[in-house]
């Protein structure tokens, strides 16, 4: 898989020229901070458009989507380079499976992942689901147990659908703010971090993949709010990567968790002291009870 | 039997004395309730002239005494009936001993099943014995029927039968029945043929033995030729006594009785009495003190007091009552040999309560003659009780402890306790330990042919493997109990390496020295074992994992420190080479696991801790175990503690340093009192359960902690809930006893303390098991099989299971 070949960023070229500028602005940005590659792992439920997404941020159909059911059980590195630069887009399968966090397909993720670099998480869902339930907390609890918390300073909470009506007596942005709170504080949650942490640190964007998604007048795809979503959401990422926080390398102590095998052996003297001397001697003291005890034959 | 209790009543003092107390009381005074014997003497010279001298037989076994001494042939009994019965009876024995207890404690003259015990062997020879005078011949006594034939008059040259034994008790002026004690002192028997020589003879036994002042012996001819037997007597009585005293005379010498000159004059004769009553103060005062609880002497005191007079009567009562206590207590060889200071206010009762003199231990060969034994004195010493030392006193139960440790030892094949008494010293006791020894080197070797199904399934001639055991002992090395044993298993000799089992061992028993309290033994061996391990096990819905099987090989050396019967401390050293396979004996360094796709792949856990398949380790071990366990009416009752460690050492591959502890804590508690003994019921008992198994630094697969089967939490297979680092089971039973077996109920649960994940590989979740998992069932003990029926939580599925042995 490493071998896997790394084709030619055409999709950039379908872009409007408008997004074009934009990407190759922030892509040469990056290259001046002497970062040429980027791994973005994409994450999330089932469903919630992960694979839609990647294929828009890539201009073409890398991946291939069905609205229908879940496309294959395995991860997929799409990987594209432009002038020097590497952007390897990595799709995963839905982490959810009948009602569960299924820990296969996290483990077969992980090993997939193994040697390789995240520098960015983007974790999916969709702004038009409404609430949020325990199921999305395990799921992110899942990913930084499986990554370490560490990951979510190098994450997004990507909301996709994002062209709807929202629900009467509610502006866009009411709702666009009050789902995303409900989201981080999921998120927050199942990381265990402290609030103000999140805030800093988790940009939420949007995202509509849509064929039908409006278009402003230079042909870029906007949200209802009127931003164009793909340059918003590669700059995010981008200030996401220069945030100062480090890439995540999977290697296999991330995968196996910390050798159990390992911990503790420092203590092993002391425990075999406290055993010999405080066990193994009161132990003695009650057989020695039972021989003063034990009542002697009336003959003897 | 008769004839030991010949040798033991032989050497027994004479036990009559005359001593006058008052001149103007002639004839009376002492004693002699006579338990014991006749004057030796007078043996041999009945055997001389005894007309049937073709037939010896009834001689020997009518015992001659006045008393056939029924408690010396209880000792003796007791003691053949150990050595005849060593194998099977010594359960009926400890049964007794325990309910003796209770009757000694008392003191309330019951008799106790011990009697009943004793009386079943007893009853054996007498009824043999009645069977044998009944065939004998008899000749008529010629003489008319129905008149009244004195002693004297009968001929000397004739065996009368004697049709039947009346007592008539001059005093009362009544015929008194057979439940009289005077009764048992007659050693005729109705049906039994006796020559007048005999008759005469038991007549002076009777006279002389001090109970009655006068006895007479007349028969009534009957039709048939036979004799009827009347004893007219007149019972001896002295003056009321208020007090009573009983003292040890024991290996005191018996005041030999001076005959009294018949021309004595008065002052002489007054003289010597002063100086029998000086005497005899002194004896009382050197005499040691006896055992006889107080409860009992005020038992005997209220029978003087009641009854006023002294008579034969009573102290043949008080000789009953002091033996009996004696007797029950398990001092078999204890016994009233004399009343002494009668016409006092004082009943004085002289005891020999049978102290040891002497301990020897006697080897026999097959043919039961004496030899040189091989086993060392100290081994069989330290086997014996304080209370079959020299100078204690002899006990039966002492006896019988003996006998189950020197038994323990498995040394030999025939075991004899046997109390004689000491013709050197008077009233002891030597207690004579008869020994066989086994054969010292055995081998055996067992063969089997194993049919395996050849190809296409059919069995072909190369299919037919030979497999068997050979084994070899060495027992009782210098004679110190050590010994060393080996064995080869294979299921096919023509291939051995396939599937080998050994075993060599050599145990060294005694590490500080024979005579040294402390014990403990050395034991080291070679083995190889092959299990499949129960970390690789699917959990519930998973069809077929493909099983590893954990070979090991190695030495062993440790040195055991029994403290108890049951608590015990072991430490020592293990090096061992385990190598882990596949079903087709490949190594394999990882757990196979099935696919969804339903291939499989070799990639699962790690099964070994250096990844090869092939680990070498050495560490150090300990094992205390606390047990004071002990059996209520077969049920088991009490507490068990077992502390188990593993010490890695850092030698071996990858230089493996762990602690792997383990803590065992088993509660039997016994919810209701009952009464104790052989027959009652056992009580119902709670039986409570904690495991705790814990291990910090290098843990391989096959060392560690797996969930699940019999001994685990039942209704699971092995492993079935979990394999991990830290492990707590808890388990409750309750035991209800159900006719002579039990029924019980139990819950159990098994928890991996979330430590699946700490175990390389986490084998767990690779196999999908749940790392945790209760159970509840009930079952019913049947024989040694439990048949159980046991619902497991996890899949609430309920199964029958048998198993063999207890789960605690």
């Amino acid at each position: 898989m490493a071998f896997q070949l790394i084709r030619e960023w055409t999709g950039i070229q379908q872009f409007p020229s408008a997004t074009q500028t934009k990407l190759l602005e922030l892509l040469g940005k990056l290259k001046q901070e002497n970062v040429s590659t980027l791994t973005i792992l994409v994450m999330g439920k089932g469903g919630v458009g992960k694979s839609s997404t990647v294929n828009s941020i890539i201009g073409e159909r890398a991946v291939v989507v069905n609205a229908f059911q879940a496309e294959g059980h395995r991860p997929m590195m799409v990987s594209r380079s432009r002038a020097g630069f590497t952007l390897n887009i990595i799709d995963t399968p839905g982490l959810v499976e009948g009602g569960y966090v299924n820990d296969q397909v996290l483990e077969i993720i992980k090993r997939f992942l193994l040697n390789k670099t995240i520098d960015v998480l983007l974790y999916v869902d969709r702004l038009d689901a409404y609430r949020v339930d325990t199921l999305d907390k395990q799921i992110v609890k899942a990913i930084s147990d499986g990554f370490g918390k560490e990951i979510w300073r190098r994450g997004l909470v990507v909301l996709t659908h994002a062209q709807l009506s929202p629900p009467d007596g509610l502006s866009y942005d009411d709702f666009f703010s009050r789902r995303s709170e409900a989201l981080l504080k999921v998120v927050r949650q199942g990381v265990r971090m402290r609030k103000q942490d999140t805030q800093d640190f988790i940009p939420v964007v949007l995202v509509e993949n849509s064929g039908r998604c409006n278009k402003n007048e230079s042909e870029e795809k906007i949200l209802p709010n009127g931003t164009a979503w793909i340059p918003n959401l590669v700059k995010t990422i981008t200030d996401v990567v220069l945030n100062g926080s480090k890439g995540i390398l999977v290697d296999e102590k991330l995968i196996e968790g910390e050798d159990p095998n390992q911990r503790g052996k420092l203590a092993i003297p002391f425990l075999l002291a406290f055993q010999l001397l405080v066990v193994v001697n009161r132990i003695k003291k009650w057989i020695n009870d039972d021989i003063a005890k034990e009542p002697s034959p009336y003959w003897a | 039997m008769a004839a030991t209790g010949h040798l033991l009543t032989a050497n027994l003092p004479p036990s009559l004395r005359r001593r006058h107390r008052k001149s103007l009381s002639p004839p009376t005074t002492t004693l002699s309730p006579a338990t014991t014997t006749p004057n030796p003497r007078l043996h041999p010279i009945k055997c001389d002239h005894s007309p049937i001298p073709q037939n010896p037989k009834p001689l020997q076994s009518t015992t001659h005494s006045p008393f056939p001494p029924p408690t010396k042939t209880l000792a003796l009994s007791a003691a053949s009936g150990l050595l005849i019965h060593l194998a099977c009876s010594i359960p009926t024995l400890i049964g007794d001993g325990g309910n003796t207890g209770g009757v000694g404690g008392g003191g309330g003259g019951g008799g106790g099943g011990n009697g009943g015990f004793w009386s079943r062997i007893f009853s054996l020879p007498a009824i043999a014995k009645d069977d044998d005078s009944q065939a004998q011949e008899f000749d008529s006594h010629g003489l008319p029927a129905n008149i009244v034939v004195q002693l004297n008059k009968l001929s000397g040259f004739k065996k009368y039968k004697l049709s039947e034994i009346l007592f008539f008790d001059r005093r009362r002026w009544a015929t008194v029945g057979p439940e009289d004690s005077f009764f048992e002192m007659v050693s005729l028997r109705p049906g039994g043929v006796y020559t007048k020589a005999q008759l005469q003879k038991e007549l002076e036994t009777l006279a002389t033995c001090g109970m009655f002042e006068k006895v007479d012996l007349e028969g009534k001819t009957n039709p048939d030729g036979t004799l009827g037997i009347t004893i007219s007597f007149l019972e001896s009585t002295w003056q009321s006594a208020d007090r009573f005293r009983c003292i040890n005379v024991g290996l005191m010498p018996q005041s030999k009785p001076i005959e009294m000159d018949s021309d004595m004059t008065e002052k002489e004769k007054l003289e010597y009495m002063r100086s029998q009553e000086k005497d005899y103060r002194r004896r009382m005062e050197r005499a040691r003190p006896c055992m006889l609880p107080l409860a009992v002497e005020r038992e005997i005191l209220q029978m003087l007091r009641e009854q006023g007079k002294v008579s034969a009567r009573l102290l043949q009562k008080i000789r009953d009552r002091v033996q009996q206590w004696y007797h029950d207590n398990g001092y078999a060889c204890a016994q009233v040999v004399n009343f002494g200071n009668l016409n006092t206010k004082e009943v004085v009762c002289e005891v020999v309560e049978g102290d040891i003199t002497q301990l020897v231990v006697q080897f026999q060969d097959k043919l039961g003659n004496v030899c040189e034994g091989n086993t060392q004195f100290g081994v069989v010493r330290r086997e014996l009780p304080k209370k079959l030392r020299q100078g204690q006193v002899f006990n039966i139960e002492a006896g019988k402890q003996a006998l189950r440790n020197i038994n323990s030892l498995a040394l030999f094949s025939n075991i004899e306790v046997n109390p004689r008494p000491d013709e050197k010293n008077e009233g002891g006791i030597i207690v004579e330990i008869k020994l066989k020894e086994l054969e010292q080197k055995s081998a055996e070797v067992s063969s089997e042919w194993s049919i395996v199904p050849g190809r296409g399934g059919r069995p072909t001639l190369a299919s037919i493997q030979p497999g068997g055991t050979i084994s070899f002992e060495h027992r009782n090395l210098k004679g110190l109990n050590r010994s060393l044993l080996g064995s080869v298993t294979t299921s096919n000799f023509l291939n051995p390496q396939d599937d080998l089992a050994f075993k060599l061992e050599y145990v060294h028993p005694y590490l500080d020295g024979v005579y040294s309290p402390r014990n403990r033994t050395l034991r080291t061996s070679c083995f190889n074992s092959r299990k499949l391990s129960p970390v690789f096990t699917g959990g519930p819905g998973v069809d077929e994992v493909p099983p590893i099987w954990v070979d090991r090989a190695g030495v062993k050396a440790n040195i055991t420190e029994n403290f108890t019967r049951q608590s015990k401390f072991t430490y020592g050293i293990v090096m061992e080479e385990i190598t882990t396979r596949d079903e087709s004996s490949h190594i394999s360094p990882n757990g196979q696991r099935v696919l969804p796709s339903g291939g499989i792949s070799a990639d699962g856990p790690p099964t070994t801790l250096s990844g090869t398949g092939i680990d070498r380790m050495a560490f150090a071990q300990a094992n205390i175990t606390r047990d004071n366990t002990k059996f209520v009416n077969g049920a088991i009752v009490g507490e068990r503690n077992v502390f188990q460690l593993d010490q890695g050492l850092g030698i071996g591959s990858k230089f493996p340093f762990f602690n792997r502890h383990q803590l065992t804590i088993t509660r039997f508690i016994q919810l209701k009192e009952v009464e104790e003994g052989a027959g009652k019921p056992p009580p119902p008992v709670l039986v409570l359960h904690g495991h705790y198994g814990g291990c910090v630094g290098d843990l391989p697969a096959y060392d560690a902690f797996t969930l699940g089967g019999p001994y685990s939490v039942r209704g699971y297979n092995m492993g079935e809930i979990g394999a991990a680092r830290n492990i707590l089971e808890l388990a409750a039973e309750v035991r209800v006893p159900i006719r002579n077996t039990h029924a019980y109920a139990f819950a159990e649960h098994g928890n991996d303390l979330g430590s699946s994940k700490d175990l390389k590989g986490n084998p767990t979740e690779v196999y999908r098991r749940m790392g945790q998992g209760s159970s509840y069932g009930v079952g019913v003990k049947l024989g040694l099989v439990r048949a159980e029926y046991a619902i497991d939580h996890n899949s609430g599925t309920g199964s029958v299971f048998f198993r063999f042995g207890e789960r605690f």
